[in-house]
């Protein structure tokens, strides 16, 4: 699913923002392996950076209707990218102690 | 419209107050204003005030003219005519004070609302900052 | 990962009351106005009520409505100090909302970096 564009129009009430992702299916379902959970996440995360980038770009062209939607945006993106920062060097540093336990 | 509306629709209502009270305070400026009999004396400027054509706001709809002067008999004014009577404007200075005083107020209250605007926005400007 | 009913709810209500807040602009600019009435915007009833039954957050829009309170003389049925009020009380709920947010967001700052 693309990620939602902010509707350019001032003078109609500003739908709120859906969710990038369905909210169910956020927890491990039937048969839902990390592979796909992960690519996912990572999907979700371009997402959050799309939609960051295209406020950003109608806070710069004077077209954002409200402020608060490019700060929770671009906020949101950069969590998401600390996170998945954080899961990889988790996941490295596992490989690493696992190859370690090997030799 | 600005980036930041609240501001700008604020921002018609300040100029359309500042406008009227322009207008008034020309008008009280001008309330003893004498010309000749045979000249237009001052009228009075009223600022109509109508909703911004695309909805934000407020803008001046247009102005209408008071009455026309009134003659008085000074035959020792300067501007008399050759039986003595002078013109003044026709202006109720009570009246423009009433009027002053809802500008200034209308004025005030929508700067007031620039500031408050000014606040939430730069809070939200702040939001996720660690 | 920002989707829970609380996020939900408060950025709903933020998109409200900046609505709210537009209103209001929109009422004090038009205090003079001959035949303006006054326009409010709804949201906090309709939000309450899909949380109440389970709904997303996301199915409540904001809706602006002209208000029928009684007129003055010239038609404009704008009320000066409760607008006011309203644009004291609705600054202080957008920010209060922002503060919300920005607790959720410290929260999983520290689980990250606890990481």
């Amino acid at each position: 699913m693309p990620a939602p564009i902010e509707p350019i129009s001032p003078l109609l009430p500003t739908p709120p923002t859906p969710p990038t992702l369905e909210a169910p299916a956020r927890t491990a379902g039937s048969g839902e392996d990390f592979a796909s959970m992960l690519a996912r996440g990572l999907q979700e995360l371009q997402n959050l950076q799309d939609r960051a980038n295209d406020l950003a770009v109608q806070a710069a062209t004077g077209t954002l209707t409200d402020v608060h939607h490019y700060t929770i945006a671009a906020t949101e993106a950069g969590l998401a990218v600390q996170l998945a920062a954080a899961i990889r060097n988790r996941a490295i540093e596992a490989f690493q102690e696992i190859m370690r336990l090997q030799a | 419209m600005t980036l930041f509306s609240a501001i700008g629709i604020a921002g018609t209502g300040v100029t359309v107050h500042r406008k009227w009270l322009d207008a008034v305070s020309d008008n009280i400026a001008n309330i003893n204003n004498a010309s000749r009999t045979n000249a237009e004396a001052f009228r009075a400027r009223y600022v109509i005030a109508q909703e911004a054509l695309d909805g934000n706001g407020a803008q001046v709809g247009g102005i209408v003219l008071g009455p026309q002067g009134r003659i008085v008999y000074e035959p020792d004014h300067p501007l008399a005519d050759a039986q003595g009577y002078v013109q003044y404007p026709n202006i109720d200075l009570a009246g423009q004070m009433t009027q002053l005083i809802m500008a200034q107020r209308g004025y005030q209250a929508n700067l007031a609302v620039v500031d408050r605007a000014r606040d939430a926005y730069l809070a939200a400007i702040q939001l996720g900052r660690s | 990962m920002f989707d829970d009913v609380a996020s939900a709810a408060i950025r709903v209500a933020l998109d409200g009351l900046a609505m709210r807040q537009r209103a209001i602009a929109k009422n004090i600019a038009n205090i003079d106005t001959p035949g303006y009435r006054a326009r409010k915007v709804l949201f906090e009833a309709a939000l309450a009520q899909a949380i109440a039954d389970g709904r997303s957050p996301y199915t409540v829009r904001p809706v602006e409505a002209r208000s029928l309170e009684p007129t003055r003389l010239n038609g404009n049925n704008v009320n000066l100090d409760q607008e006011i009020l309203s644009n004291i009380d609705t600054g202080l709920r957008y920010q209060l909302a922002l503060r919300a947010l920005d607790s959720r967001y410290d929260t999983l700052r520290s689980v990250i970096r606890g990481q």
